[in-house]
């Protein structure tokens, strides 16, 4: 049976989306009876993720080398890849977050193998196995195939399904790797959290952004009310970073974020093509603009030609209304 | 024959494409608006050395040749007419005879700021009865002892407002008409010297553009700006194919804005379920429009590489500007068809390109003008 | 202070890129750039000698049209440029690419590396990490913020949106985010040395490396075929006053498509 190692990112007390979506895929690569899977994840564990993670997966092994408390690219990729080839693994996957993406490529090269980064579809029982992955910032997906042993991929958040089947009681195994204070020699001196518990936009389920149609940087209070409203994370484009009513955070587009979200609504934005290859992969696309020949139309599922500064309130209050409902 | 770019050529115009499309373009829509000196913007944008363009390495200049001279005016009028016209008056009109002319003095005073837009210059010729029919000027210069008194009024000035100096066209003799014709330098400051009306323009607004009025302005000998007293016509001669095909080549900048623009409008505009692009009365206009594009940029390339070898290119010239013109002319109007109604919207660009084109038909030479010489050219006397 | 960049010759982000009808290749339009996080890589090598002198040198890997990138980083201000030429490996996947860079990079003297975190046609971000990881260094990835003294660096990293700021000693590799600075545009000076200058080009067997390790059938990836992005199906007006279409856009939102 051929080895698969999912990298688990945690953040608290939580599991990261990307990592549980692919511990969901890697469960079905399980199940059929042709891998075997481990997630891996470093640092603190408290019981409550360790609960949800052996809920999850059929085994995990946390390294508990002090060094990797905290994040450092050769510390991790040495952690992983000395587990990786000492298991003999097969592939070695990772969500494709910011950590996932800086860290795998050493992880790869440590294993004498390539990469496949930011995959947004995978046929892992072909041989050699394929992957679909962006290009072009979206304008082209390429399907790439992966003849070198062992696969090392990263996996674009919000790709895969996160649908973990009932059941799963992991083994739970501590490891460590030992020797990894000479492997590193970045030390992190101190973390801004510059925006506290809100969600990366990369990773949003729910995202409302916001265009030059707000007129006003003080008009976004009506996107951050609408937000809040569904759960969600603001976004804006770039012409509106570019003025400085919101931080390069927030920008998505080509320039700044890529984002795959269940649901993205859009508010007086225009639909440059800058800012659809930014969102186009989004699954549910409301848009609202006064003109009804604005471009983004062409790239919404549902769309609203309308004075923003009348329906985004009136849609934050009946939403508002709704789920106060239940 | 090699018609191509050389890789040094093809290197500026990326590279000059790039500035413009950085620093220019995003400000070309807040110059029309404004239509005022963009100060900010000629500030950063001297301080790249541009303004050196066509002068020798020895002054700080770039010793350009022609065709190199004009990539840059056709990329430059590409992000705002309104301020390539100030910057090219640096460059070349305002410039040249001081640097042709002018005594280290003047020079210092004026030719090496100018060239670091630390002083705006310009050209004076046109008032308000001579344009193409430069024998009607009437502005006089008139020898009082060491100075010349000169007195008249320009009008259509660019730069004229703000400009710190001026090389301005004027007669020694009413009655030599175009034979008695020479240029002078008058500079800001000096008494009797100031700017009249600021014409308010249809097209190339943020260009301020307007009358100067020279009331006994007393200037010393030297600013006779000539080797010979009435060799004005023929001084003019060195620059006049020149700025021809510069006219030319910011026709083609004009143009190629606004064919981008219907570039961008026919793949995105949805009509009948489809893209516009994929109609054929569309498609037959971009068609056109290349078509005639590429055949105004060979003519204006090849005859500044007939500049650049010092060949004639007197009718070339003239042919150039009078083709690339029409041909800017046509695509402005083609784009704002493509463009539908959103072209008669002031918040998007094609009505800013079918404006600025306007100024194409007379700055340089009127069509009329240049079709009259050119046959008279062909034809014989 | 020796401070090499990582450049690498992109299609223009506006240039049309096809797929060709075999599915197996593409159709790009031929209009190139040097690829955009390198220019922040580029200048904040210029920035850092400036601060503490050295010299610059902008290492590329490409076809012979990539001499116009290095052209570019020249009129920017570099002191210096080679271009590995070797078209067919430019296309190749990031392992093979990173290994002939380590291996140019290996020759030089150096302090610092600079990269773009990822290029704008690939996508792949995989590059200069891996460079890091052939040559023993350590990298910091994302950098907005990247201060130099006493042959240490401090690195501002964005790798989630919060701001790590890491220390390394150097020398070390560093791949450039948008925001650490911006990008000068080149005087006129710059542009003209840039145009004379005669760019050094050096084969994949100058760099030591066989032929055959770095041919694309050697590959560890290899791209197979190229898909178009879904198509998304026509837009559903919802008609109505604001009041209205808020109403039924809740509704079509909550009990529809289930996504709130």
């Amino acid at each position: 049976m051929d080895k698969v190692l999912v990298f688990v990112e945690t953040k608290g007390d939580e599991p990261r989306k990307a990592s549980l979506e692919l511990l969901c895929e890697a469960e079905k690569l399980a199940a059929s009876g042709r891998f075997s899977v481990e997630a891996v994840c470093f640092g603190a564990m408290s019981d409550a993720l360790k609960g949800k993670l052996l809920a999850s997966a059929r085994k995990l092994v946390r390294f508990t080398d002090p060094e990797l408390a905290v994040y450092s690219p050769e510390g991790y990729a040495r952690a992983l890849a000395g587990y990786a080839a000492e298991t003999g693994a097969r592939m070695v996957l990772a969500g494709a977050t910011g950590t996932g993406r800086d860290f795998l490529p050493r992880v790869a090269v440590m294993l004498g193998t390539g990469m496949v980064s930011d995959v947004t579809g995978a046929n892992w029982f072909d041989d050699p196995m394929t992957f679909v992955r962006p290009m072009f910032g979206g304008k082209v997906f390429a399907e790439v195939a992966a003849p070198a042993s062992p696969v090392v991929v990263t996996a674009r958040p919000n790709s895969f399904a996160m649908d973990i089947p009932e059941g799963i009681n992991g083994e739970y195994e501590e490891r460590a790797a030992g020797s990894l204070a000479d492997a590193i020699h970045t030390r992190v001196v101190r973390v801004e959290e510059t925006k506290g518990d809100a969600v990366d936009l990369t990773e949003a389920d729910l995202i409302v952004a916001g265009g030059r149609g707000l007129k006003a940087a003080e008009n976004f209070r009506l996107i951050e009310d609408l937000a809040a409203a569904i759960g969600g994370t603001v976004g804006a484009t770039r012409s509106v970073v570019d003025a400085k009513w919101r931080d390069q955070a927030d920008q998505i587009g080509k320039s700044g974020k890529t984002v795959s979200p269940k649901l993205y609504i859009g508010a007086g934005i225009s639909g440059a093509i800058h800012h659809i290859m930014g969102m186009d992969t989004s699954k549910v696309v409301l848009v609202v603009n006064r003109d009804p020949n604005a471009i983004i139309f062409n790239y919404a599922n549902y769309g609203i030609v309308g004075d923003l500064f009348e329906v985004l309130p009136a849609m934050t209050e009946e939403i508002g209304k709704r789920k106060g409902r239940g | 024959m090699d018609f191509a770019f050389t890789e040094e050529q093809q290197f500026f115009k990326k590279i000059i494409t790039d500035t413009v499309d950085r620093m220019v373009v995003p400000k070309a829509r807040e110059i029309d608006e404004k239509d005022e000196f963009p100060w900010e913007l000629w500030k950063d944008f001297t301080k790249l050395g541009y303004l050196g363009l066509r002068y020798p390495e020895e002054i700080g200049g770039m010793n350009a040749d022609p065709v190199t001279a004009m990539i840059f005016y056709e990329q430059i009028a590409r992000g705002s007419v309104g301020f390539a016209q100030s910057v090219i008056m640096n460059i070349l009109m305002g410039t040249y005879f001081v640097y042709r002319f002018g005594s280290q003095a003047i020079r210092e005073r004026c030719l090496f700021p100018a060239m670091k837009g630390e002083k705006v210059a310009t050209m004076c010729f046109t008032e308000d009865q001579s344009g193409s029919d430069l024998s009607a000027t009437r502005t006089t210069a008139v020898k009082d002892g060491s100075e010349w008194v000169i007195n008249g009024t320009k009008m259509w000035i660019t730069n004229g407002p703000v400009a710190d100096f001026a090389t301005v066209l004027a007669t020694t003799d009413l009655s030599l008409g175009a034979k008695g014709l020479n240029f002078f330098l008058v500079e800001k400051g000096t008494p009797g010297f100031s700017p009249g009306q600021v014409l308010d323009k249809l097209g190339c607004r943020g260009t301020v553009t307007g009358e100067l009025v020279f009331d006994n302005v007393r200037i010393p000998e030297e600013n006779l700006l000539g080797a010979e007293l009435n060799k004005g016509i023929e001084y003019l001669g060195e620059i006049l194919d020149e700025v021809r095909v510069m006219t030319g080549a910011m026709a083609m900048g004009i143009a190629q804005a606004a064919y981008d623009e219907g570039l961008e409008y026919a793949r995105k505009r949805i009509a009948f379920g489809k893209p516009i692009g994929n109609y054929q009365l569309i498609r037959a206009k971009f068609a056109d429009m290349a078509t005639e594009m590429e055949a105004s940029r060979l003519l204006i390339y090849s005859a500044a590489w007939k500049m650049k070898e010092r060949l004639p290119s007197r009718i070339e010239a003239a042919m150039a500007k009078m083709f690339a013109t029409e041909t800017c002319c046509k695509v402005v109007d083609e784009v704002t068809r493509i463009w539908g109604a959103n072209a008669f919207a002031n918040e998007y660009n094609p009505q800013r390109h079918f404006r600025d084109a306007r100024f194409l038909l007379y700055g340089g030479g009127t069509h009329e003008i240049l079709k009259d010489f050119m046959g008279r050219m062909l034809i014989g006397k | 202070m020796n401070i090499l960049v990582l450049v690498k010759q992109v299609p223009d982000p506006e240039a049309l890129v096809e797929i060709a009808a075999s599915s197996k290749g593409l159709n790009i339009e031929p209009r190139f750039a040097v690829n955009l996080f390198d220019e922040f890589a580029l200048e904040e090598a210029l920035r850092i000698r400036e601060k503490q002198g050295g010299k610059v040198k902008a290492i590329s890997l490409g076809g012979p049209k990539a001499i116009e990138a290095l052209r570019t980083a020249i009129a920017m201000g570099a002191d210096e440029a080679v271009l590995i030429e070797d078209e067919t490996l430019a296309a190749s996947d990031g392992y093979n690419v990173a290994l002939a860079l380590s291996k140019a990079i290996e020759k030089e003297t150096f302090d610092i590396v600079l990269a773009g975190r990822q290029a704008i046609d690939a996508d792949r971000g995989e590059v200069p990490q891996m460079v890091a990881q052939f040559l023993g260094l350590p990298h910091v990835g994302v950098v907005v913020k990247l201060d130099i003294s006493d042959g240490k660096a401090l690195a501002e990293s964005s790798l989630e949106g919060a701001k790590e700021v890491v220390e390394v000693a150097l020398p070390a590799v560093f791949t450039a985010q948008k925001g650490l600075n911006e990008p000068r545009v080149p005087l006129i000076t710059g542009v003209m040395k840039a145009m004379k200058v005669q760019i050094p080009k050096v084969a994949v067997e100058d760099l030591g490396l066989a032929k055959d390790m770095v041919a694309p059938e050697n590959s560890k990836t290899k791209i197979v075929g190229y898909l178009p992005p879904k198509k998304r199906p026509a837009v559903q007006l919802i008609p109505g006053e604001a009041r209205e279409a808020a109403a039924e856009a809740a509704r079509i939102l909550i009990d529809v498509e289930r996504v709130i």
